[in-house]
């Protein structure tokens, strides 16, 4: 039976990252009650027909119809309400969330369940990311709240590049259980560890 | 003895010289700048980088599994989705 991969968060990195899954021998969760915005397109893995439709759907219905690859959608809000049931069951938990609160209450899940969690994580600026696993990670908050990135379209060269580093990792959990962190900048791409 | 590595404006390289791990923030911060501003870092050297540059950074601080010690600064990642 293959494993359960839970993506949390199904947005820039989240919707980017998820495409590069679609060949992976898992089954995917995509968790987000998000919405489609014509901004969204700029910047993330969806198209026009998208628009208006809950994210996680929206990608779910994007894999099948353009790759026949099946995922399982939930629309709706990950807190420390519901974690435990959303993470069930799962061999590995993906953190693609976009404020420090909702990392840190995935964090605290996953390691109660004893569920093995990695974070991707771009920075405002869009020049630098980091692919980290739960045990090297520390959630950062933005400098001023509300503070705005990826909306332009400008960083998505960076957000396809942290994406692929992220479907790489998760690639390499499922086939090896290998566990490796990504320093990700415009200069390359750096394991470190 | 640590490793410093610095991240900026989408630059990241090491520093040759090894750091004691146990620096503090504000010195590797300080070093930080003075490295950057001498070019004493490969393919970042910025000679009249602002005294502040790094003040909103991150410092990390890694013990790899072969043991050698590494101290990252970088900007903080706050967003995903």
């Amino acid at each position: 039976m293959a494993p359960k991969v839970v993506i949390c968060g199904v947005g820039a990195l989240g919707s980017t990252c998820v495409q590069y899954l679609r060949n992976v021998d898992a089954e995917l969760r995509l968790i987000d009650f998000d919405r489609v915005e014509s901004k969204n397109l700029s910047a993330q893995w969806f198209v026009k027909q998208s628009l208006g439709k809950n994210k996680a759907e929206a990608a779910r219905l994007q894999l099948a119809n353009f790759y026949g690859a099946k995922a399982e959608a939930m629309n709706v809000k990950l807190g420390a309400h519901n974690a435990s049931q959303l993470l069930a069951d799962c061999a590995l938990a993906v953190d693609c969330f976009d404020n420090a609160d909702s990392r840190n209450v995935l964090s605290e899940s996953a390691r109660a369940a004893n569920v093995p969690l990695v974070h991707a994580a771009i920075s405002g600026d869009g020049t630098f990311g980091l692919v980290r696993w739960n045990e090297r990670f520390t959630a950062d908050r933005e400098d001023a709240e509300g503070q705005a990135t990826c909306e332009g379209g400008e960083h998505l060269p960076m957000i396809g590049l942290i994406g692929a580093t992220l479907a790489r990792t998760i690639q390499d959990f499922v086939l090896r259980a290998d566990r490796h962190d990504y320093l990700i900048s415009l200069s390359g791409v750096v394991r470190t560890s | 003895m640590a490793t410093l590595n610095i991240t900026y404006n989408g630059h990241s390289a090491d520093y040759e010289l090894p750091l004691d791990f146990a620096t503090s923030d504000a010195d590797i911060r300080r070093i930080a700048v003075e490295i950057v501003r001498s070019g004493g870092l490969r393919g970042l050297h910025i000679a009249n980088l602002a005294q502040n540059a790094f003040a909103s950074f991150v410092i990390d601080r890694l013990t790899g599994t072969d043991g050698a010690q590494r101290i990252y600064l970088r900007p903080k990642v706050p967003f995903g989705a």
